[in-house]
């Protein structure tokens, strides 16, 4: 007979699950809703990126399932489980460039997360050397953030992210801050770590080429009150390349997407 | 030739000048000693000179620690909770550009023409620019650097540990340097007015008589006290603030200026 503990959870690692979730936000003199209804389903070790216009809430809907923020109604489960506050173990969480603390070194903003749970000062500096080996910043660990150029501190962010080897990696407009080269780069970049680690990936993006280019999925969002529209799934091959994106399967995702959101916005 | 030696050479001009002029006979001694008829004045009086300075280091000491302590812990409550700024915020900005000074008399019938009077001045005097300061530099931090901290499990007190303090440092430090200032200026400039003791003191007696040297030399030892104040406020910016590369360090020589510009007339 098997010990207790080897029994397989019910939803394995990595799975998100969305039911019915609804925000709304009060203001003095409204409510505001926020999100409607929205269900969805991550199937582990997928890509899937939330598009929509500024306001659709698709990163209100990223914070909560990082626990960030707590949904009005409706239920998010991730590997099985609700989130009710940040878990780190569980869920990891990259933003924009501007989230690094200036005041460490980027191995010591990779360590950050484990030296809030007590790890060895040795442990931690070897679990932050292998996370920025994989996001490929090697030898770059003495420096400050002032020190990187952008792409490479959103390189460390993801580290930062992945160095607890959670099985979900949420992202939170990661590239909006890059010029348009590093952020084809950084793309091809996120699309190799993801191969190489298998972790369920959610990505909210502004920009649709980037959506169709990294995504397995496509959720598009619309605004007020904020609810999916569709829900596409990208066949392209991959490893995806430059070529595609002037390929017809890429334009028809690309333009299936704008019809949606101009329509709504 | 690099600024600094630029820098030096011209301090050096500026010391050798003021031996040179008052021994040729180009400026009265009345109006400006030598510089070593100055150093000698203050050799022949050492005794007094020294006790002066240990009651007036004594009065900068605790008002320093009144005037930091105190507006870095209010400083950080007004920038942390919305509703404290709205109500003091205005007040406090307002206070800042009254001269204090017109309030000391007020305070020497309070409590005494000893220290306490001093202290209780030059605090108030530096408490508001660290106030000040250090709300400023918690209001600012970005938003994001908590939203990190917290996604990434930090409880309560790790964030204000491992973030706030650290975020707020470069800002409240600028605030200490405008603030230890003041105290120093606030503590001279009550003992010059009605006291008993103190450097200040000793000045403004010499002046009385009359007797330059004796005034140029208590003149140096508060140059001496503002000179060192400000090395150990850049030797604590260089240690805790190494990560403001290229905006705050980068400005250090625009820094020397800036105490001696904001402080407000006396």
């Amino acid at each position: 007979m098997q010990p207790l503990a080897n029994i397989t959870p019910l939803k394995p690692a990595g799975a998100i699950e969305v039911r019915n979730v609804g925000q709304i936000f009060k203001t003095t003199t409204q409510d505001v809703v926020a999100l409607e209804d929205v269900s969805l389903d991550v199937r582990p070790g997928r890509f899937v990126v939330l598009v929509g216009p500024s306001g659709c809430g698709k990163s209100t809907l990223l914070m909560m399932m990082a626990g960030l923020r707590q949904q009005t109604s409706g239920t998010i489960t991730i590997s099985g489980a609700p989130i009710p506050e940040p878990d780190p173990n569980r869920v990891g969480v990259v933003f924009q460039e501007a989230s690094l603390f200036p005041w460490l070194t980027a191995e010591e903003n990779v360590e950050f997360p484990l030296a809030l749970r007590g790890v060895t000062k040795s442990d931690r500096r070897a679990r932050a050397q292998d996370a920025l080996k994989l996001v490929g910043l090697d030898g770059f660990g003495k420096r400050h953030p002032h020190e990187l150029s952008g792409g490479m501190k959103q390189r460390v962010s993801i580290a930062r992210g992945l160095v607890q080897d959670p099985p979900v990696l949420l992202m939170d407009e990661p590239f909006a801050a890059l010029d348009e080269q590093t952020r084809m780069t950084m793309g091809d970049e996120l699309l190799r770590i993801w191969a190489a680690t298998g972790k369920t990936v959610v990505f909210v993006t502004h920009s649709l080429t980037e959506a169709v280019y990294l995504a397995d999925e496509v959720i598009v969002m619309s605004p007020r009150p904020g609810r999916i529209v569709d829900h596409l799934q990208v066949s392209l091959p991959r490893p995806r390349t430059y070529e595609m994106l002037s390929g017809d399967a890429f334009g028809s995702l690309r333009d299936r997407i704008w019809r949606h959101i101009r329509k709504s916005a | 030739m690099s600024a600094a030696t630029l820098r030096r050479l011209i301090v050096f001009g500026l010391i050798a000048l003021w031996e040179i002029l008052p021994r040729a006979g180009f400026i009265p001694e009345l109006f400006l000693p030598s510089l070593s008829s100055t150093l000698a004045a203050g050799w022949n009086e050492a005794g007094e000179y020294g006790h002066a300075l240990a009651v007036t280091l004594y009065e900068v000491a605790i008002s320093m620690a009144f005037a930091c302590g105190g507006g870095i812990l209010l400083g950080a409550i007004v920038g942390s909770l919305p509703r404290p700024r709205i109500l003091i915020m205005p007040m406090v900005s307002s206070l800042y550009a009254v001269p204090l000074v017109i309030l000391y008399p007020v305070f020497t019938v309070w409590l005494g023409i000893g220290s306490e009077s001093k202290i209780a001045f030059a605090s108030i005097y530096g408490f508001l620019p660290t106030m000040l300061a250090t709300a400023a530099g918690i209001q600012t931090i970005d938003p994001q650097l908590l939203l990190a901290a917290r996604s990434m499990g930090a409880t309560l007190s790790q964030r204000l540990v491992r973030v706030i303090i650290p975020a707020a440092i470069p800002t409240v430090l600028s605030g200490l340097r405008v603030g230890g200032a003041l105290v120093i200026v606030g503590v001279v400039v009550s003992e010059m007015l009605i006291s008993s003791a103190g450097i200040g003191y000793l000045i403004s007696r010499y002046r009385t008589i009359l007797d330059s040297p004796h005034v140029f030399a208590g003149v140096l030892l508060v140059l001496a006290m503002a000179i060192a104040f400000n090395a150990a406020i850049k030797w604590i910016e260089r240690k805790a603030a190494i990560w403001q590369t290229g905006t705050r360090a980068g400005q250090d020589s625009a820094g020397e200026v800036a105490p001696a510009a904001l402080q407000p007339a006396t």
